[in-house]
């Protein structure tokens, strides 16, 4: 059983062809928003510098965030296409999981965090368990001090890995918690097709249209043009109402 | 909410990208600037000041159409509008380099998406001038600890102008 691991939720691109007995080839970019350049090249790469025919290929495993919604878009949209051009199955697994299942071999409680900048932090709670991570709680999303005050509220010493750690460092400095460095800071495809790897032997995948990423932020909410009306055109709501109206016409 | 506020005034387009390019100096890397003023009062003016003070050697154009681009410089910048958006969501859309913590971000109308921006942060407002066609005022108010630390830079920087 091959696995193809695709990791672009966070400001690094991973990519792995990941096997029971070992990470068979993986390449990695550490330079920010570069997901969509850096994707298909480091598949073919993968699969070349290991001789490895696209067809032996068994399930594609997809970093479904929390994290960065362009980088996410990129994996997901080419896990999908790469599945289903291949009738493959898909498992979706969250960068959280994966940050968590990186350190798993650590006897402290883990905390997972993931730079979701403005000062916040995407985060969840982790324990080894056999042969992995068993999550305690939530994903959740919130203020860097609020994560410092959940990690010291724990009562033991939490080791906190991911970019939220280095990004945040001096808040989360104040607590007692282990930081993680930058070895521990990004969710990688190789660490994620391994923790994929037995839900595809045990069958519990979906198909790639039923993949959804994970945003934990409620941006749904509009921009108050309403209130800005005499900004925006001069002429208060009027102004405003005709902009939307070239705008359909316009991307239609 | 308390910050550094300057008032300052451009009598040009020519002035206003002068200003602009030396307020550049003050910038770093995840700075944000959100541009406000009425259509023509010169915020993509003020962004072509900001990108040659940044080094940018590529032309500056109004992002209305295209959203957003983006300019190598000393510190990348990247040139926003969120004018034609509808929701908070739209703005992430955008993708994953505006308001990114490598990057300099200047937001078109970037007070109307408040709730996205980080509380370190520069606001600035381009003002009409009633008595003078050509004139304007800028009105710049800078929030959070990263400002204050740089807010005699800020003032220096723009001294001329005051």
């Amino acid at each position: 059983m091959l696995v193809l691991g695709l990791e672009t939720s966070t400001s690094r691109s991973s990519v792995a062809l990941v096997d029971a007995d070992r990470v068979v080839a993986s390449a990695s970019l550490g330079i920010p928003r570069r997901h969509g350049e850096f994707i298909a090249p480091a598949i073919r790469f993968c699969l070349e510098q290991a001789q490895i025919d696209v067809e032996r290929i068994g399930g594609v495993a997809v970093g479904v965030g929390p994290g960065l919604y362009t980088g996410l878009r990129v994996g997901i949209a080419t896990a999908q296409t790469f599945a289903a051009g291949l009738h493959l199955p898909v498992v979706g697994l969250s960068g959280l999981d994966v940050l968590a299942f990186q350190v798993r071999s650590t006897s402290r409680p883990i905390c997972a965090a993931i730079d979701a900048r403005r000062g916040e932090v995407f985060w969840a709670f982790y324990r080894s368990s056999p042969g992995g991570v068993q999550r305690e709680g939530e994903l959740m999303i919130g203020r860097a001090e609020q994560l410092a005050a959940e990690i010291q509220s724990y009562g033991e010493d939490v080791l906190v890995v991911g970019d939220g750690a280095l990004t945040h460092r001096e808040v989360l400095a104040e607590t007692d918690a282990i930081l993680g460095g930058t070895a521990n800071g990004w969710p990688e495809a190789a660490g994620l097709a391994e923790l994929a790897l037995p839900r595809f032997v045990r069958e519990e995948t979906i198909r790639p249209d039923q993949l959804r990423p994970i945003y934990l932020r409620q941006a749904d909410a509009r921009i108050g043009w309403e209130v800005r009306g005499r900004l925006r055109g001069g002429v208060g709501a009027a102004g405003a109402d005709g902009a939307d109206g070239a705008d359909e016409a316009s991307t239609s | 909410m308390s910050g550094v506020r300057l008032e300052l005034c451009s009598d040009s387009p020519e002035t206003t990208r002068r200003i602009a390019a030396a307020l550049a100096d003050v910038l770093v890397a995840g700075d944000v600037v959100a541009l406000s003023g009425e259509l023509g009062a010169g915020k993509t003016c003020f962004v072509q000041g900001a990108a040659s003070g940044l080094g940018v050697a590529d032309a500056v154009t109004s992002p209305t159409f295209v959203l957003v681009r983006t300019y190598a410089g000393r510190v990348t910048l990247v040139h926003a509008d969120v004018y034609r958006l509808h929701t908070l969501q739209d703005v992430h859309d955008l993708g994953d380099e505006v308001l990114a913590p490598d990057a300099v971000t200047m937001l078109e109308w970037g007070d109307a998406v408040a709730a996205l921006l980080p509380d370190d942060r520069l606001e600035v407002e381009i003002l009409h001038d009633p008595d003078d066609e050509d004139a304007r005022r800028l009105h710049l108010q800078a929030y959070g600890t990263s400002w204050t630390a740089r807010a005699t830079a800020l003032e220096e920087a723009t001294a001329a102008w005051r």
